[in-house]
């Protein structure tokens, strides 16, 4: 494992890999060199639904370089998939290469393993099969209405009770798929180092999950597969899975007895790694004249896989932000001929948010009242409305009023389609958006040598997300070791167990495992200390201060030892020390979010349909914000997520033969720079006071969740045209 | 939206296992695309190529189908250059060639002979950073990093072709380079930090 080279080097305001990143030497995970590897490339079925018949490899054998092939009829033993019931209780979903069934255009059929990338790309366009074709149904839009309702959550007071309310919205919203696309594509390399020894280098937002997951396959222990996932290039959730090319990967290496290496093209990113999944939904939102909310219907349904079913849990969010005395929620879930889906960025609650955060504004206009104060009036400021807990804390009313100021809410015409600059129509939307702040079981370890260096150590990848620089940040303030003198290893499975980045998890996760880790390493120290001098015995944490050069205590700092005297007086090597932080009973006390308010200034030209976003405006409560750069950074990156959602992200399928079309980066958009503008990120920064020792709660989700609202609100304002399904597209806006 | 009840039926339908066996497509119809594509697609040709990266010559057999982006990755170790969609959608395999910013993925090796290829790992000097390289640290120009290369590419020929003049002409003149974390805010801004030095 390689540290992160930044102490030989002129110090600089950073990220604690921005070097690696901005000379190109960060290794990500294709980009490992092992001896005798050799390529292979993954090859779909071209039909949507039925049986393979027949593979014919005739001619892929004669091209000189291939060294074998994976498929249902070869393939080296999967001792976890022996049985359908194994293969069942594994839940590894798509069973590859153990099955001739086709579930959807593009499901993976054959490994072709050659020396070189170009051969084996070659031979895999020689490989023949032939199917049996059955019937398929790859559409979302004429399936839903079929399927029936399940309740989804506890209905809170009655649905006819507000029957009479003197306004109401009842709307239906559709949403298409959206994909990932980190920009990273999906690579595993695979090496059987012994027997019972894997070696992977694997694109993953969590190594340690991708050992539990493929172990019980291979009847491995999980300490026997090294994962490493030093460099991510970006994930939004589509690293949470271990999905069907790794294992692919894996029994490769395993049949050509080499390392493998497997990069999916950008088309198979289409169909091999998750997706947000097609949605439906219904909102009936009631209210008093006052702008008193009285209650809520939300329903709605997201498209899944045949093999697998995945809910995208796309009410929950109706049950977070806004009082209602009367609630009901219900979903379903629709199977159709694709791949499956998954979490992405703000799963589930951008679906439900989105739908919720029109029709407020809706309302609004119905109730002739401004947008901010009727969502004022309902925000459950102080308690969880489900569970009735208080929040640990919660500043959403104080983002908005924030965003309202920065983006001169008060000073525009509030009636719609009245702001015009020729053909431009201007105007002005917000939204708000929150998310459940969770926080996971994380171990870190430090290592300190006798010149006062220390070594941060964590399993948890960092995605982009900033979560190494953090580490150091914490570390550096508790331990006043400069910043220089700390290094930061993450990103591989050897390292302390955490788990996977993900729903803006990682640094509240994190945070106290270092902080606790910090503690350790002071009562370690105060013990050696306590050998030379005994004030420093049973010296209690909180008195205990640590510096670049030594320990001392806080009453007394004249106390002190430095470093060098107590490695030799206690003949030390290497100082170690492990923590591991998990939530606890303050989860049993208080209820715990992130939140954002979300404003956007639109122009939108009346004769093209063209969109053109010119303020769109965050502020977030995040907690304690322990990197100012990395959060904007994320705040500004997932706004520009939120635009791709609005505008132009759209997943098609063609009906007729079951596929994707436009499956590639020119047929399917999502923002670039020209498409964003520069995003005013702000933050209340106040620490949460139970979530975790440092405050901080997590930002990766409130970015996105509201963006699309706020900027379908502010189209709605500004050509008085009010549109419910995404992407918001020209041909919308002029029809 | 409209509403379409054909799905029950159609769905039920599928499940009553009537396959049908895949409509074969004409036989000499098939032989005729096999032959044009055996044309048209080569299999291996190996030719000798002395490229210049990063003003270092490397003399090499080389496949004739492999693009100066696998070169680099796959061959010469060099893989700051990133592969991002290998068809010219993406800019993040952008290098720079004689001076101009070219996409890798879209250029064969072998139309390299008497080029100079520059790459990321190519632009510091020494222990020296390039300013581009300075400012996209100093003004956290990305989140993953895997677009970074290609975006420092690209931003310094943007600034020596002039498009820095405003945040739409840089932001313009950039929009070739995706970067899906959306990390746009800091790359404007490290392009207008050398632009402005
Ligand atoms: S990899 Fe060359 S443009 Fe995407
Ligand atoms: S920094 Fe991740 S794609 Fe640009």
């Amino acid at each position: 494992m390689r540290y992160f080279e930044q102490q030989h080097q002129p110090p600089r305001e950073g990220r604690v890999e921005a070097l690696d990143k901005v000379t190109g030497k960060g290794k990500y995970a294709a980009e490992y060199k092992l001896d005798g590897m050799c390529y292979a490339v993954l090859i779909g079925s071209t039909i949507a639904s039925g049986k393979i018949k027949n593979m014919d490899l005739t001619k892929a054998k004669q091209v000189k370089s291939v060294i074998g092939f994976v498929s249902h009829l070869q393939k080296p033993e999967v001792p976890g998939f022996a049985s359908e019931a194994m293969i069942k209780a594994s839940r590894f979903g798509l069973p590859i290469f153990h099955t001739d069934t086709i579930y959807f255009k593009g499901q993976p059929i054959i490994l072709v393993i050659a020396e070189t990338l170009e051969d084996a790309t070659y031979a895999a366009s020689l490989v023949e099969v032939e199917y049996e074709t059955a019937p398929f149904n790859v559409d979302f839009e004429s399936s839903y209405g079929a399927v029936p309702m399940k309740e989804a959550g506890k209905e809170r007071g009655k649905l006819d009770a507000w029957s009479d309310a003197a306004v109401v919205v009842q709307e239906e919203y559709n949403i298409k798929p959206e994909v990932h696309h980190p920009m990273e594509m999906h690579a595993t390399i695979a090496q059987w180092t012994s027997e019972d020894h894997l070696m992977l280098y694997d694109k993953t937002q969590g190594v340690n999950n991708v050992q539990q997951v493929i172990a019980p396959l291979f009847n491995l222990k999980k300490e026997h597969i090294e994962v490493m996932s030093e460099f991510v290039g970006g994930g939004f959730g589509s690293g949470l899975r271990v999905w069907p090319h790794v294992l692919a990967a894996i029994m490769g290496a395993k049949q050509v007895k080499r390392p493998v290496k497997l990069m999916l093209t950008r088309p198979q990113m289409f169909i091999g790694t998750g997706y947000r999944p097609a949605s439906w939904q219904r909102i009936k939102l009631g209210a008093d004249l006052s702008g008193k909310f009285l209650g809520i219907h939300h329903q709605a349904k997201n498209e899944t896989s045949l093999y697998e079913r995945f809910s995208d849990q796309i009410t929950r969010v109706t049950r977070l932000i806004y009082n209602f005395d009367h609630l009901k929620t219900e979903d379903a879930l629709v199977p159709l001929n694709i791949n499956a889906a998954t979490w992405m960025r703000g799963p589930g609650d951008c679906t439900g948010d989105f739908a919720i955060e029109c029709a407020i504004d809706e309302l609004s206009y119905k109730l002739k009242m401004d947008p901010l104060d009727v969502r004022s009036k309902n925000i459950a400021a102080t308690h969880h409305p489900d569970n009735k807990l208080p929040w640990s804390s919660n500043y959403l009313l104080d983002c908005m009023t924030e965003g309202a100021k920065r983006i001169g809410w008060k000073n525009r015409n509030a009636a719609p389609n009245a702001m015009r600059e020729g053909d431009w129509h201007v105007g002005y939307g917000m939204s708000v958006g929150m998310w459940n702040a969770g926080r996971n079981k994380t171990s870190a370890a430090i290592k300190m040598m006798s010149n006062g260096q220390i070594i941060v150590q964590t399993a948890m990848t960092d995605i982009g997300t900033g979560t190494g620089t953090g580490m150091k940040n914490i570390a550096h303030e508790l331990t006043g070791i400069p910043r220089n003198k700390i290094t930061i290893e993450l990103g591989n499975s050897n390292l302390p167990p955490a788990p996977s980045q993900g729903g803006s998890t990682g640094m509240s996760s994190v945070s106290g495992a270092v902080v606790d880790a910090v503690n350790l390493l002071k009562l370690k120290l105060a013990e050696y200390a306590a050998v030379t001098n005994l004030k420093f015995k049973d010296a209690p944490e909180e008195s205990i201060v640590l510096s670049e050069t030594g320990i001392s205590l806080a009453h007394e700092p004249t106390v002190k030892v430095s470093y060098s005297d107590l490695w030799k007086t206690n003949k030390l090597d290497t100082v170690v020390v492990e923590a591991t932080s998990a939530p606890g009973e303050e989860r049993k006390k208080y209820a715990f979010c992130s939140s954002a308010a979300h404003f956007c200034q639109v122009r939108v030209n009346i004769k093209t349909g063209k969109v053109k976003i010119d303020k769109l405006i965050c502020v977030a409560d995040g907690g304690k914000i322990v990197n100012e750069k990395a959060a904007a950074n994320q705040m500004s990156g997932a706004a520009v997520g939120g635009i791709g959602m609005a505008l132009m992200e759209e997943r098609r399928f063609d009906h007729r033969f079951g596929g994707l079309i436009g499956d590639d980066l020119a047929g399917y958009h999502f923002p670039v720079n020209a498409d964003a503008p520069i995003i005013d990120v702000s933050f209340i920064g106040k620490p949460d006071p139970h979530i975790n020792p440092t405050g901080a709660k997590g930002l990766g989700e409130v970015g996105i969740i509201g963006t699309a609202a706020a900027i379908a609100n502010a189209i709605y304002h500004a050509t008085g045209k009010r549109l419910r399904d995404l992407p918001i597209t020209a041909d919308q806006i002029l029809s | 939206m409209k509403k379409n009840t054909n799905f029950s039926r159609r769905f039920f339908l599928k499940t009553t296992g009537a396959f049908t066996l895949l409509a074969s497509i004409p036989a000499v119809l098939k032989a005729t695309y096999i032959q044009v594509k055996e044309f048209i697609v080569p299999s291996k040709r190996i030719v000798p190529l002395t490229v210049s990266v990063n003003k270092k010559a490397y003399q090499l057999d080389s496949d004739t189908r492999t693009t100066l982006l696998d070169l680099l990755r796959e061959n010469l170790d060099l893989t700051g250059t990133k592969k991002g969609c290998d068809h010219g959608q993406c800019g993040a395999c952008t290098v720079h060639v004689d001076g101009e910013r070219v996409l890798s993925c879209l250029t064969l090796s072998a139309m390299l002979v008497g080029k100079e290829v520059t790459t990321i790992e190519g632009i510091a000097d020494g222990d020296h950073l390039h300013p581009m390289q300075e400012a996209f640290i100093s003004c956290d120009g990305f989140q993953c990093g895997y677009c970074t290369p290609g975006q420092i590419m690209s931003a310094i020929a943007c600034v020596k072709e002039g498009h820095t003049h405003s945040v739409e002409d840089i932001k313009e003149y950039m929009s070739g380079n995706l970067c899906r974390c959306g990390a746009y805010n800091g790359i404007v801004e490290s392009i207008q930090k050398v632009a402005a030095s």
